[in-house]
């Protein structure tokens, strides 16, 4: 006998997703997913923009890693709470893993939650968590050539933050093809040039942020 | 992509819709990939086959058909099709890339048969 169906293969994690953000919408919590490769200064930004806004804002940070506890460490020093989820080998974290971390959290006395993906390019655009919105960090020294190699993170989020400004007279990388291809790939994407390393550009990040958030 | 867990996430739906129905066997089931998804049909069937042992589904079949990418150009208006299998779209008529998908990222299970062995 034949059963007719029509069910999306991958809902169940869209729909914890969505619990997830009704969750963070009720406490009140603006949610952002981090993302980048490796390397690209996920955790460095938090450290910077956290140190910023911490005044204003009461944040709290979910760091997914797929081993150890460095990151979170880092952000522990800052005097912010923050759950480390180790995924044992998975590329990106789900919004399950999402749903278990966030009991871990003081989510009513928060206004800001940061979301640390696992360094990766690829996966973790492809799973929501609940997030309001995606931001989105590469670094120069990653090469001009990666919004055209890497489409799907360029097309999911809504910010672009290029790191490691301070590096552009040293390295042979066209900001502005990064620009141009990100912006083809996703014309509502808003860009920033930063270095986690001087500072320069973190005053504009934030102030967009404060104003998102608010 | 990530078949593996798709593979299982399927079964889990399959499962659950057979015994819902009231049967214990699953013969076939019928999926749809959109060739804009990044799923590999060929690991997806490779990782079904394997997982499905010991389960209501361990004689199934998988059943894939795939889906092409169709798309109209923001740019030039002009509907097009493809049968590339990525994520990134160029449209054939004006070199664009933001394009506005009408199919090509669907993963979804459409049929299945199912029976009873005693």
């Amino acid at each position: 006998m034949k059963i007719k169906v029509t069910t999306r293969i991958l809902d169940a994690n869209d729909r914890i997703a969505e619990e997830n953000k009704k969750m963070f919408k009720e406490a009140g919590v603006y949610v952002i997913n981090l993302m980048s490769s490796p390397g690209a200064g996920k955790t460095s930004l938090l450290e910077r923009t956290i140190n910023a806004i911490k005044d204003k804002v009461k944040v709290g940070v979910i760091e997914g890693d797929i081993t150890g506890t460095n990151d979170a460490e880092r952000i522990d020093r800052l005097g912010v709470p923050v759950v480390q989820i180790n995924t044992e080998g998975a590329c990106h974290l789900d919004a399950n893993m999402i749903a278990d971390a966030a009991k871990d959290l003081p989510l009513k006395d928060l206004d800001l939650l940061f979301i640390e993906n696992v360094g990766n390019l690829v996966c973790p655009a492809e799973f929501k968590v609940g997030e309001d919105i995606k931001v989105m960090i590469l670094s120069l020294t990653e090469g001009d050539d990666k919004p055209l190699k890497y489409p799907l993170m360029f097309q999911e989020s809504s910010v672009l933050l290029i790191n490691k400004i301070d590096l552009k007279d040293l390295l042979d990388v066209d900001i502005e093809k990064i620009k141009k291809d990100a912006k083809f790939l996703n014309p509502n994407i808003k860009i920033f040039e930063v270095s986690c390393k001087t500072g320069q550009g973190i005053e504009e990040w934030t102030n967009w942020l404060l104003t998102s958030i608010s | 992509m990530h078949e593996a867990s798709i593979a299982i996430q399927l079964l889990n739906i399959a499962v659950a819709e057979c015994q819902k129905n009231g049967y214990n066997k699953i013969d076939s089931i019928k999926v749809i990939v959109g060739r804009a998804t990044g799923v590999m049909t060929d690991a997806l069937l490779f990782a079904f086959n394997v997982l499905k042992d010991g389960t209501p589904a361990s004689e199934a079949t998988l059943i894939i058909e795939e889906v092409p990418v169709r798309g109209i150009c923001k740019d030039c208006k002009n509907e097009f099709q493809s049968n590339e299998n990525y994520l990134i779209f160029e449209c054939p008529n004006c070199g664009n890339l933001s394009i506005d998908l009408i199919s090509g990222k669907e993963l979804n299970i459409i049929e299945m048969e199912v029976s009873n062995e005693n």
